[in-house]
């Protein structure tokens, strides 16, 4: 039959040599970049796509919906000759072909949508046109490719144009050679690097010891090709997918920052005049850094793993190195410097909220069995010291033992690291660490996310192994296990909704603990759409709780908006600075809702 | 002749104060006051004692280089005790030159003065208020009297004393003079500030507060809502971590919850009292005083009480 | 353009803790650069920044305070002389005729800025005793400095007045803190700075205080800063007269 056709054999070898050179310049780009594409590599992207594929989030789908149509098409191009006629594979291949049609067709969809979306955002952040073009270019590529493999899918009940079949595959094997191998590349790289993750330029440590010499030291990035391989890698991956900017806080409020076009415009500046010795802040503004709160939404969003966050934090600690900060950014990092806390209040006050409480300290109960880290904000702000003050009501009712550092506590460095002082962030780690270990400090609870991310995932970096866990895994552990009772009569009558903060819910995937707590402690629990790993920014993140950058609304006031628009009149928070931020926002707004801590509402339990 | 403690200031209020800080001195070391004016008599000036005119030095106003020069000049053939000026930024350019000219002592900003006959001793702040020192200098010495420590002195005759010290050239050159604008908002220099939070219900009731602050001479802050988001207010009267730090002898928080975010930026006030309707608020863990009650109720009263007292 | 800073190590009065008999504990104190001195470095780094040059910061201290010395060398400045001496013992004069004769030793300079006083004694005497000590003009509190040649207009800011005023090169100035943002030393920087130099001066041996015996310290003595949480209660117009009253015993009425 058609097998026989010289024209069909010339689209079948076209066909096998557009596979072969998207095979090839994948294989030769990660053999470049010494990244392994081998089968554990690709099972396990393929374990992750369907983690995230259970989160629910449309762009996923919409991705395995790409991803599979070009798998099934091109195993379809590839063995069709060899199937002669009506085989069971065929009849796969079109049962296939149903809901992954429709899956492209709703792809298409969300792709003309965002082309206006991002050409609108563009346009706002006032992009050059050479960029606009270079960005649509992009996107109308990726319709492009969506619409070939769409129609080749539809050509699999068409035996008879088999030929044309062959071709359009050829054209989108083409096309994806050519744009997608290096974003392929990026995500069988990078889909397991968690989203907490930061490149530590030195270690402090062994500049101390006079290992590493200060001078050699390189903290920010200035050209395009002072950033390390695989940065570049992440950053040249972006096919204009825009899934980061649909869920970035900081493009929602009208700041001056998309993910995408940052990350873009980067990438195309090493392609234009001065190549890779290009200045990186020639094309990036110092707003458009600050912009970031770095709740990881674009970072978690992205189909191909581009690690827009790594980006960012390069780029300010250049900014710091410059000194180009202003006074609000310095005078954060002079307090950190002269107080070890960001406000530069006192720091042998900072236990003054626990007296009278009787709450021990490590110094006079070293035996404890957790180390309460109660963190700045529960220190010194009067209204979140409540927190503090609930989290110790509910151990000690729950009878765990506990102590706290009282005034031996510092910062534990975040915010400086988000900001770009990598080696102020690392002075109070190593001497957090020491004064921990001088405890034998085993186990931690923490009531900040930032401060129990900090402590869980980048310590150990540091030489700091501490079982860390957060007061809402403790305190649901503690319910579940009955040694925290809450009587019926006294679970309160109120419709609450949860803020999920960022740093535990889609740095340290802790969201399911919180609601365990609300369901014990309240009769009505209501969802926000924005939950759980998707949840959205209260905009202090990435250190702007000490900085403002310009901006059309505030990120808590939108999010206030999404909690009221579920009708509870509570809205619980899980840390101190949603707690902070939300609270003003819903003073602004005058929606009459209140905010609270989880821990707060249990404790009122209790 | 007894031995003399001279009085300067280039503001004459200042010096009335002066006047008096002077009179404790004098008395302890049994001396006398001369009010010191340079260049023409400044005839508003009061004192217990009589009065010096330095002449040569042209016109009525002049700079601290010349005041200085001229001073030193004096001091050395007529040996006054003291010298004594007001601790104004031009006051303690001109103590500090002429200590430095004459090679002597100089107190900065005491208040407290007293003399033991062989010098004189006084009080005064450091470390931001938080400790008290008692300094000493032995005579001949300059000092600084902290302004606003002592009463105006009564005005009373005494003898009249000129001492020519020669014309007095300056190496600069002041070319301009304006007054910085009433009522411009400068929250890091005021002494009082009234600063608004969200309990404030709407952007005109603001106006009340800005009563209140002119009432009680100072400046209108406010805490981020009103800036930052509602925008009722301009930027720079945001008090705060994300705004200005302010450090007033009185800070009156009006309607503020007293977050972190706001106390961070003016923790260091002298002395805080606030006004909020809920008795729990965060902002009385940071106050002196505290009022549980409706701004619109306690801020007319607290404005016919002030009036009342004036 | 050769330009001098001085800078102290000041006392942090926000980490000073006060020993059982009421006195400040200032042996072994925490110490900071003082605040304003910040604004002075980063106007001689602007300066130089305009018109080249060298940026020499001079201290007067102890040991301990090289900390300080370091973060201005960090922030930019180019080398730093430390004078050595007990700061705690010695009066405003003693430390600007140490710093004069220091900055005679590797001056002349064109311009010589402090800031408008020390954060934890705040005399506000050591700027114009050096500009007079060097015998070169002063003008204190500027809040903008602009050079043109040999020529420079400065603007003081006073209570409530702003002056300008005319200055030939050199000269000697105090700068207020809302002449400049200063620049953040990164603590990567600051360690990079321990390679710039730094003489060390003897005090005494460069300007001998000889019989001079200038403004002693007797005595020091806490005043509580802990806030009084007095609440006060009656109907808005007692409250508001007790309000008054409170504070007017507190002298902070005006």
């Amino acid at each position: 039959m058609a097998g026989l056709d010289v024209g069909y054999l010339a689209a079948y070898a076209l066909s096998l040599a557009s596979v072969a050179a998207f095979a090839l310049a994948g294989a030769s780009l990660a053999h470049r970049l010494s990244i392994s594409l081998g089968p554990g590599r690709v099972a396990g992207l393929g374990r992750d796509e369907m983690r995230r594929l259970r989160t629910g989030d449309p762009v996923f789908l919409m991705h395995l919906s790409i991803a599979l149509g070009v798998g099934v098409t091109i195993a379809d191009a590839i063995i069709a000759p060899f199937m002669g006629g009506a085989l069971l594979l065929l009849d796969i291949f079109r049962a296939a072909s149903v809901p992954l049609v429709a899956g492209l067709v709703v792809a298409f969809g969300w792709r003309v949508q965002r082309y206006s979306q991002s050409m609108r955002i563009g346009r706002g952040l006032g992009v050059t046109e050479g960029f606009a073009s270079a960005s649509a270019t992009l996107q109308l590529v990726l319709m492009g490719a969506i619409a070939l493999t769409t129609s080749e899918l539809v050509l699999l009940w068409f035996p008879a144009l088999g030929w044309a079949d062959l071709l359009l595959g050829a054209l989108r094997n083409t096309l994806i050679t050519i744009y997608y191998a290096r974003p392929s590349v990026n995500l069988i790289a990078k889909f397991d690097r968690p989203l907490h993750s930061i490149r530590a330029p030195f270690n402090l440590a062994d500049v101390m010891a006079g290992k590493t010499d200060p001078e050699a030291i390189r903290v920010g990035v200035s050209k395009v090709s002072e950033f390390p391989a695989d940065q570049s890698l992440s950053f040249d991956s972006c096919v204009e997918i825009g899934a980061c900017e649909a869920s970035c806080p900081a493009t929602a409020a009208g700041r001056p920052l998309s993910p995408r076009v940052l990350v873009r415009k980067v990438s195309l500046l090493s392609r234009t005049g001065t190549g890779r010795e290009s200045e990186v802040l020639s094309s990036v503004s110092e707003d458009e850094l600050w912009s970031c709160t770095s709740c990881g939404a674009c970072v978690a969003s992205c189909p191909v793993s581009v690690k827009h966050l790594d980006l960012v934090y390069d780029l300010r600690r250049e900014l710091v190195s410059k000194g180009r900060l202003d006074k609000e950014k310095s005078g954060m990092l002079a307090n950190l410097a002269q107080s070890q806390n960001p406000y530069g209040f006192k720091n042998s006050t900072r236990a003054a909220w626990a007296e009278g409480l009787g709450i021990d300290t490590l110094s006079s109960n070293p035996k404890a069995e957790y180390l309460y880290w109660v963190g700045c904000v529960s220190s010194f702000d009067q209204r979140a010291q409540r927190i503090a003050k609930a989290l110790s009501k509910i151990l000690k009712g729950a009878g765990v033992s506990f102590a706290i550092l009282g005034a031996e506590e510092m910062c534990v460095g975040d915010p400086a690291r988000r900001l770009g002082e990598e080696g102020r962030y690392q002075e109070l780690v190593f001497q957090n660490i020491e004064k921990l270990k001088s405890y034998g400090v085993k186990k931690i609870i923490a009531t900040c996310p930032h401060c129990f991310n900090a402590l869980k995932n980048e310590y150990p970096q540091f030489g700091g192994e501490f079982e860390v866990v957060y007061h809402t895994q403790l305190i649901s552990d503690l319910i579940r296990e009955g040694r925290l009772s809450i009587p019926p009569e006294k679970v309160q009558k109120i419709s609450v909704t949860l803020h999920d903060a960022c740093y535990a819910s889609r740095y340290n995937s802790v969201f399911d603990q919180p609601r365990a707590m609300l369901k014990a402690s309240v009769d009505d629990l209501r969802e926000m759409g924005r939950r759980k790993e998707k949840t959205f920014c209260c905009g202090a993140g990435g250190s702007n709780y000490w900085f403002k950058v310009p901006q059309q609304e505030s990120i808590a006031g939108i999010r206030t908006q999404e909690a009221a628009g579920t009708g509870a009149k509570t809205i619980a928070t899980e840390c101190p600075f949603c707690l902070s931020m939300l609270d003003d926002a819903t003073k602004v707004s005058n929606s009459g809702m209140d905010v609270r801590d989880v821990a707060e509402i249990v404790a009122e339990c209790i | 002749m007894s031995g003399q403690v001279w009085v300067y200031s280039e503001s004459e209020p200042v010096a009335n104060e002066v006047a008096t800080a002077a009179a404790a001195v004098a008395q302890g070391a049994s001396a006398e006051v001369r009010m010191v004016d340079i260049g023409s008599v400044r005839p508003a000036t009061r004192g217990s004692g009589g009065r010096l005119l330095l002449k040569g030095p042209a016109g009525h106003e002049v700079s601290p280089a010349v005041a200085a020069e001229a001073l030193a000049r004096a001091a050395k053939d007529l040996a006054p005790l003291a010298v004594l000026l007001g601790a104004t930024r031009d006051g303690r350019e001109v103590a500090s030159r002429l200590a430095a000219k004459l090679g002597i002592g100089c107190m900065a900003e005491v208040a407290g003065l007293a003399s033991d006959g062989q010098g004189m001793t006084g009080e005064r702040n450091v470390f931001a208020g938080k400790v008290v020192a008692k300094v000493r200098c032995q005579f001949p010495a300059v000092a600084t009297v902290k302004v606003g420590a002592y009463p105006k002195a009564a005005a009373q005759p005494g003898e009249s004393q000129e001492k020519d010290v020669g014309p007095v050239s300056d190496q600069t050159k002041t070319v301009g003079r304006e007054k910085k604008p009433a009522g411009a908002v400068d929250l890091r220099s005021a002494k009082v500030i009234v600063s608004a939070g969200r309990g404030v219900k709407k952007k005109e009731d603001l106006a009340i507060l800005a009563e209140l602050a002119t009432a009680m001479r100072g400046a209108l802050g406010c805490s981020r809502p009103l800036s930052a988001d509602l925008g009722w207010l301009p930027e720079e009267h945001h008090i705060g971590l994300t705004g200005v730090t302010v450090k007033p002898d009185l800070y009156l928080a009006v309607g503020i919850s007293g977050q972190l975010q706001h106390v961070a930026g003016m923790k260091d006030s002298k002395v805080v009292a606030s006004i909020n309707t809920d008795k729990d608020a965060p902002i009385f863990q940071a106050s002196d005083y505290g009022i549980v009650g409706d701004l619109y109720q306690v801020i007319p009263a607290l404005e016919r009480a002030l009036a009342a007292r004036r | 353009m050769k330009i001098a800073v001085c800078v102290k190590h000041a006392v942090d009065e926000a980490e000073l803790k006060i020993g059982p008999g009421g006195s400040p504990l200032l042996a072994g104190a925490a110490g900071k650069m003082s605040t304003f001195d910040k604004n002075a470095v980063e106007e001689g780094l602007r300066l130089k920044a305009a018109h080249q040059g060298e940026v020499v910061v001079f201290m007067v201290g102890g040991t301990e305070s090289k900390k300080t010395l370091k973060e201005a060398l960090a922030m930019g400045a180019d080398r730093g002389v430390l004078v050595t001496a007990d700061t705690v013992a010695i009066d405003a004069l003693r430390t600007a005729t140490m710093l004069a004769a220091a900055m005679k030793r590797s001056g002349p300079f064109d311009v010589v800025i402090c800031s408008e006083g020390a954060s934890d004694t705040y005399t506000g005497q050591v700027p114009p005793m050096v500009g007079e000590l060097l015998g070169i003009p002063y003008v204190g509190y500027a809040r903008k400095i602009e050079i043109d040649g040999k020529a420079a207009k400065i603007e003081r800011s006073l209570e409530d007045s702003v002056e300008s005023v005319e200055a030939a090169v050199p000269f000697a100035t105090s700068v207020v803190s809302e002449i400049n943002d200063p620049r953040y030393p990164t603590l990567i920087q600051i360690m990079q700075a321990s390679k710039k130099p730094v003489e060390e001066l003897n005090g005494e041996e460069i300007a001998p205080a000889g019989s001079r015996r200038g403004v002693e310290v007797l005595s020091m003595s806490s005043q509580p800063t802990a806030r009084k949480h007095v609440m006060i209660d009656g109907s808005p117009d007692e409250a508001a007269a007790k309000l008054l009253d409170a504070l007017s015993k507190e002298g902070v009425l005006k």
